[in-house]
C-alpha cells in the first residue's frame, strides 16, 4: 500500500489521462462496488471477482481489508481495471488497507471515495460475524448490501432475517445464494403454468429437497435448501408457526400442516456444498420433479399430472461463479420482497433445528 | 399464469405457454439462417416452455431425421452460440418435426392437421399454434386460405392461433391493403404478427428508453430546439446473391417503407400513455399520418434515387449493380434513396427530416442524428465571436449540438457539444461524449429474431407492425414509387460503389444550408 487516501483521486485521474493519451476507452462508471474482505485470505478472491464485475459493468471497486496493528492507519492502492489483461480500461480499482484502529475509519473513507451520485453496493465477502459494527455502519450508507448465505451455517438465516428487519428501507439486502437458486425456482414455477397442474397445488403432501451436504455437516439442511424451502412454503401459503421435526440418518423431515418437507443428503463431489440436486413435489397421482443429471449442469424437468401430459425437458443450468452471481445481484440494486419473505419464513421453519443463534440472542 | 403462486414476485425471464411453432418454408434460407438458430438459442437460454414443438412444412420431401440433421448444420453455422450444446441440442431436436406438402394443395393441410393433433396429445401443446410464414409473398394467399378452409385457425379462450409474417407486406398501398384484407378474413389483428426485425434490435428499444426514461431530452425534442433530423441506413455490401429479390424490391421497398420509417416513427412519436402494444402503435402510426405527402413536382425536388456503378470497397474492386447475378443489365431498380421529409404536427412542423438508405455505400452504418439549432445569440461577441448568431468573428459557425443514436454497428449514443479549448482565448471546439452499449453493459443481448419470436410466443405484439402502420407507410411511399415509375431515371448508374451515393443526395440537403453528417 503506497498511497495516502487523498492521493487516490489524483492518481486515478493521472491513470485515466494516460489511457486517454493512448486513445483508450472513455471513463464510465455505473456504481461503486465495495468489497469488505473480512479475512486476509479473502482479499485475493475479492479482487478477482470485482475485476470481473468491472469488465461487465464499468465501475469503481473498493476492496477493503484490515489487519492487526499498533498504529491506526488506512492506506490505499489505485489502479485501473481492464477488460482483458491488455484490453481497454473499464473502471477504478482501489484497495484500502486498514491497520489497528484504522478499521473504524473505513466507513467514512468508503463514503468519500464512492462515485458521486451513483449507487453504492457493498459486498461482505465470506461468512458474516454474528454482530459487527463495521457491517452496520457501512450498510447504513449503502443502496445494496450483498451477502452470501451459502457460506454460512443454517442458523445464520435467522441472523440475515434480523439484519433485513434492522436495516433501513432504502437499503436492499440481497444474497448471492438467492440468485444461485433462480434457475431452479424458474423450473419449479413452470410446473404450474397451466390450470390442470395448478389444481394439484392445494393437495401437495410431500416436498423433498436433496442437497449436497458440507463435510461433517450436522445442519438439517444447507442454507440454500432452507432458503428454497422458505420460498416454496411461502408460495404454498404455509405459515410455519407450528412445525414438527423428525430426523434420521442423512435426512430430516419437517411437518407443517398437511405438508411433509424432507431434506435429504446427496453427496456429490462435482457440485459446490449446499447445492440442490433434486426437488420433488408429490400429491395424489401427480409428481413434479427437477433433477440434476450426471452432468452436474444438466437438469431434467418432468411432470406427471393427470390430464396434462408433457414430455420431460432437459436444460442446462451453468453453475455460476461468484462474479456471475454478483453481476446478477447488481443488475437490479433494489429490495426484493420475495427474498425477504422467503428468508423470514425459511429461517422461522429451520430455527427449531438450528437453535444456537436464537438462544444466544434471545438469552 | 398470474395465478401461479410460484411466479408471484419472482423476477425471472418470461416463459411462454407451450405451442406448436409451424414454419412454412422450413427448407428455406430464412429458416436456416435466422429462425432455427433463434429458437435453439431460446432453448439454450431456457426460455422455451416444456412441450414446445417445432414443425417444419415445405415442398421438399424429407424425413424428420433428415430435417433434424439439416437444422443441426444450420445451427452449427448460424447460431451466435458455438459450439452446439449437445445435451440441449438433443432435447431441442426431439421437438423438431417435419411434414412435406404443397402450399396450394388442401390435402397437405389435412396431413398437417393430423400431425398437429397428434403432437397436441403427446406434447401437451393444447391446440396452441403459431404459423410462421417464411415463404415467398406469392404464396401468402394460398397458405392463408387453406389454413382457414382446413380448420387450422381458432381463437378460443383456451387455445390460440397466431400468424407471423415477413416483409414485404405488399408492393404498394393497394397490394398491402389486399394482403391485410386477406389476413383479416382469417385472423383478427391481434393474431397477426408482422415482423420488422429492426424493432427487435436492442438499440431501437433503447431509443424509447432514452426518450421516455429521461427527463433531459424530451423538453428539447421539438421544433423549438431541433434544426433537423437525419436517418441513415447504409449497407456496404451489394445484393449478395439476392438479385432476383432485389429486382422486385429496390431500396425503397427493401428498407425505406419498413425499417427506415419504423426508425422515424420511434424517433418522432409522442409519449404513449403506457408501454403496451396498442398505446405504442397508436402513437407510431400518428407520425406516419402526419408525414407531409410528397406529390407531383415535389417528387423530383424532395427525393433522390440512385444505382451503383462499379467502384471499390475494402481495397477490392466492386461490380456495378447491373453486373450482379440475376440482375438485368438494363435494370432501373434503385439501390439508393434519399428524401427530405416533413412531419406536419405540433411538435415537428418545419423540421426537415433527411433520410438516406442504400447498398454499396461507403460504410455499414445505421444511425439517427438529431441536430439542434444554432445558439440564438453570440454571447461572446466582444471576444472572438461575431454578432451573427452562431458565427465566429472569422465567419465560421459555431457547430450546433448533435445527439446521435447509433443502431449498428457499435450501438450507442453520442452527444456532440461545444467546449472551450484550454488557453487564454475563448476558442470553441466541438467535442463528443460517447456512450457505447457494448463497453458499458458488456456481453451481447439476444438477437432481434430471438426477442421477436419470444414476444410472439408470449402474445406481445408491441414490437410488431400493425395493419394501419403498414398501410400508412405505403400511403406515403406509393405516390413516390408511382411517380418514379412514370419517369424512369436518367443517368443510371449514378454513384460509384463504395461512396455515399449520387451527388444529387448531397444537393438535396446542401441547398437547405445543411450537410450530411460525416459517418
Ligand atoms: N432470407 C432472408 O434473410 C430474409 C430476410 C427477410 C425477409 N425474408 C422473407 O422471408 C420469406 C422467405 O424467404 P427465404 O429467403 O427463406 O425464401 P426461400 O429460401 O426461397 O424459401 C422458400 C421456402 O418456401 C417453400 N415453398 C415455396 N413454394 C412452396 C410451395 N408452393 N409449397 C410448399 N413450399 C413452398 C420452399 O420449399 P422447398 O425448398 O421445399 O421448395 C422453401 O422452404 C420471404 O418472404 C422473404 O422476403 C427473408
Amino acid at each position: 500500500m503506497r498511497l495516502a487516501l487523498d492521493a487516490v483521486e489524483p492518481e486515478l485521474s493521472r491513470l485515466w489521462q494516460e489511457e486517454a493519451d493512448k486513445g483508450g476507452a472513455p471513463r464510465i462508471g455505473l456504481f461503486t462496488l465495495v468489497a469488505l474482505a473480512s479475512e486476509l485470505p479473502l482479499l485475493g478472491r475479492a479482487q478477482g471477482v470485482v475485476a470481473e464485475v468491472a469488465a461487465t459493468y464499468p465501475s469503481r471497486t473498493i476492496v477493503a481489508m484490515w489487519r492487526q496493528g499498533v498504529d491506526a492507519a488506512v492506506t490505499a492502492d489505485a489502479a485501473l481495471h481492464r477488460i482483458t489483461a491488455t484490453g481497454a480500461a473499464c473502471g477504478d480499482a482501489i484497495v484500502l488497507e486498514a491497520t489497528g484502529g484504522g478499521r473504524e475509519w473505513l466507513p467514512e473513507n468508503l463514503g468519500h471515495l464512492a462515485l458521486t451520485d451513483l449507487p453504492m453496493c457493498v459486498w461482505w465477502v465470506g461468512d458474516l460475524p454474528d454482530f459487527d459494527k463495521l457491517f452496520d455502519r457501512v450498510a447504513v450508507d449503502a443502496d445494496l448490501v450483498i451477502v452470501n448465505s451459502g457460506e454460512m451455517d443454517l442458523r445464520d438465516l435467522e441472523k440475515l432475517s434480523m439484519i433485513c428487519k434492522r436495516i433501513r428501507d432504502s437499503t436492499a439486502l440481497t444474497d448471492l445464494t438467492w440468485f444461485r437458486l433462480r434457475p431452479v425456482q424458474e423450473l419449479i414455477a413452470r410446473f404450474f403454468d397451466d390450470e390442470t397442474a395448478l389444481a394439484c397445488l392445494t393437495s401437495i403432501e410431500r416436498l423433498t429437497i436433496e442437497f449436497n451436504p458440507r463435510d461433517g455437516d450436522v445442519d438439517a439442511a444447507s442454507t440454500q435448501a432452507g432458503l428454497l424451502f422458505g420460498w416454496m412454503a411461502n408460495a404454498l401459503g404455509l405459515k410455519g408457526d407450528t412445525v414438527a421435526w423428525n430426523r434420521g440418518s442423512g435426512w430430516n423431515e419437517v411437518t407443517i400442516g398437511r405438508l411433509v418437507g424432507r431434506f435429504e443428503h446427496r453427496h456429490r463431489d462435482d457440485v459446490p456444498p449446499g447445492s440442490i440436486s433434486r426437488v420433488t413435489m408429490e400429491c395424489d397421482g401427480a409428481r413434479f420433479e427437477v433433477e440434476r443429471q450426471e452432468d452436474p449442469q444438466l437438469f431434467k424437468w418432468s411432470r406427471e399430472a393427470p390430464g396434462a401430459p408433457v414430455p420431460p425437458q432437459t436444460l442446462r443450468i451453468k453453475t455460476p461463479d461468484e462474479s456471475t452471481l454478483l453481476i446478477r445481484c447488481l443488475e437490479r440494486p433494489k429490495r426484493d420482497l420475495l427474498y425477504e419473505k422467503s428468508l423470514h419464513l425459511g429461517s422461522k421453519i429451520v430455527r427449531v433445528v438450528a437453535p444456537r443463534l436464537s438462544t444466544r440472542i434471545d438469552g | 399464469m398470474t395465478d401461479n403462486p410460484f411466479r408471484a414476485g419472482l423476477e425471472t425471464e418470461r416463459t411462454p405457454q407451450p405451442c406448436v411453432f409451424v414454419i412454412f418454408g422450413a427448407s428455406g434460407d430464412l429458416t436456416r439462417r435466422k429462425l432455427i438458430p433463434a429458437l435453439y438459442n431460446l432453448a439454450v437460454s431456457r426460455l422455451l416452455p416444456p412441450g414446445m414443438t417445432i414443425l417444419g412444412f415445405a415442398l421438399t420431401e424429407s424425413s424428420e431425421d433428415q430435417f433434424r440433421a439439416n437444422m443441426r448444420e444450420a445451427v452449427a453455422q448460424f447460431s451466435r452460440r458455438k459450439p452446439i450444446d449437445e445435451a440441449v441440442w438433443a432435447d431441442f431436436a426431439s421437438r423438431l418435426h417435419y411434414v412435406s406438402g404443397k402450399f396450394e394443395v388442401p390435402e397437405s393441410y389435412q396431413r398437417l392437421l393430423a400431425k398437429l393433433e397428434k403432437l397436441d396429445k403427446t406434447n401437451g401443446t393444447r391446440g396452441n399454434r403459431i404459423y410462421y410464414l417464411a415463404i415467398p409473398p406469392s404464396a401468402f394467399r394460398a397458405v392463408n386460405d387453406n389454413l382457414s378452409a382446413g380448420g387450422l385457425v381458432s381463437n378460443d379462450a383456451d387455445r390460440y392461433t397466431r400468424i407471423i409474417i415477413e416483409k414485404p407486406f405488399g408492393r404498394d398501398l393497394a397490394s398491402a391493403n389486399a394482403l391485410n384484407a386477406d389476413l383479416h378474413r382469417v385472423f383478427t389483428e391481434s393474431q397477426i404478427f408482422r415482423i420488422d426485425h429492426y424493432l427487435g434490435k436492442e438499440t431501437v428499444q433503447n431509443l424509447v428508453a432514452l426518450r421516455f426514461g429521461n427527463t433531459i431530452f424530451e423538453p428539447l425534442w421539438n421544433r423549438n430546439h431541433i434544426d433537423h433530423v437525419q436517418v441513415t441506413v447504409a449497407e456496404d455490401i451489394g445484393v449478395e446473391g439476392r438479385g432476383k429479390f432485389y429486382e422486385e424490391a429496390g431500396a425503397s421497398r427493401d428498407i425505406v417503407q419498413n425499417h427506415l420509417l419504423q426508425l422515424l416513427m420511434v424517433t418522432a412519436m409522442e409519449p404513449p400513455v403506457a408501454f403496451t402494444a396498442d398505446e405504442v402503435r397508436d402513437e407510431k402510426v400518428k407520425v406516419l399520418r402526419a408525414l407531409k405527402p410528397i406529390l407531383g413536382d415535389d417528387v423530383a425536388r424532395l427525393t433522390v434515387r440512385g444505382q451503383y456503378a462499379p467502384g471499390h470497397f475494402a481495397g477490392k474492386p466492386a461490380p456495378a449493380y447491373r453486373e450482379e447475378p440475376n440482375v438485368s443489365p438494363t435494370s432501373n431498380v434503385e439501390t439508393f434513396v434519399a428524401m427530405r421529409l416533413e412531419i406536419d404536427n405540433w411538435r415537428f412542423a418545419g423540421v426537415p427530416i433527411y433520410i438516406r438508405a442504400g447498398k454499396r455505400l461507403a460504410k455499414r452504418t445505421t444511425e439517427i442524428s438529431v441536430h439542434f439549432k444554432h445558439v440564438p445569440h453570440a454571447l461572446l461577441k466582444h471576444d472572438r465571436l461575431a454578432a451573427t448568431p452562431g458565427e465566429t468573428s472569422d465567419g465560421s459557425r459555431v457547430e450546433p449540438d448533435v445527439l446521435a443514436i447509433r443502431i449498428q454497428p457499435d450501438e450507442g449514443i453520442g452527444l456532440r457539444f461545444v467546449a472551450k479549448v484550454p488557453g487564454p482565448t475563448m476558442t470553441l471546439r466541438p467535442v463528443t461524449m460517447d456512450f457505447r452499449y457494448g463497453s458499458t453493459f458488456g456481453g451481447s443481448g439476444p438477437e432481434a429474431y430471438e426477442r421477436l419470436i419470444l414476444d410472439a410466443l408470449l402474445g406481445d405484439p408491441t414490437l410488431f407492425a400493425r395493419a394501419d402502420e403498414v398501410s400508412a407507410a405505403w400511403r406515403f411511399m406509393t405516390p413516390i414509387l408511382e411517380a418514379w415509375e412514370k419517369s424512369p431515371p436518367a443517368g443510371y448508374p449514378n454513384y460509384a460503389a463504395g461512396t455515399w451515393g449520387p451527388a444529387a443526395a448531397s444537393d438535396l440537403i446542401e441547398r437547405d444550408g445543411r450537410a450530411w453528417r460525416r459517418l
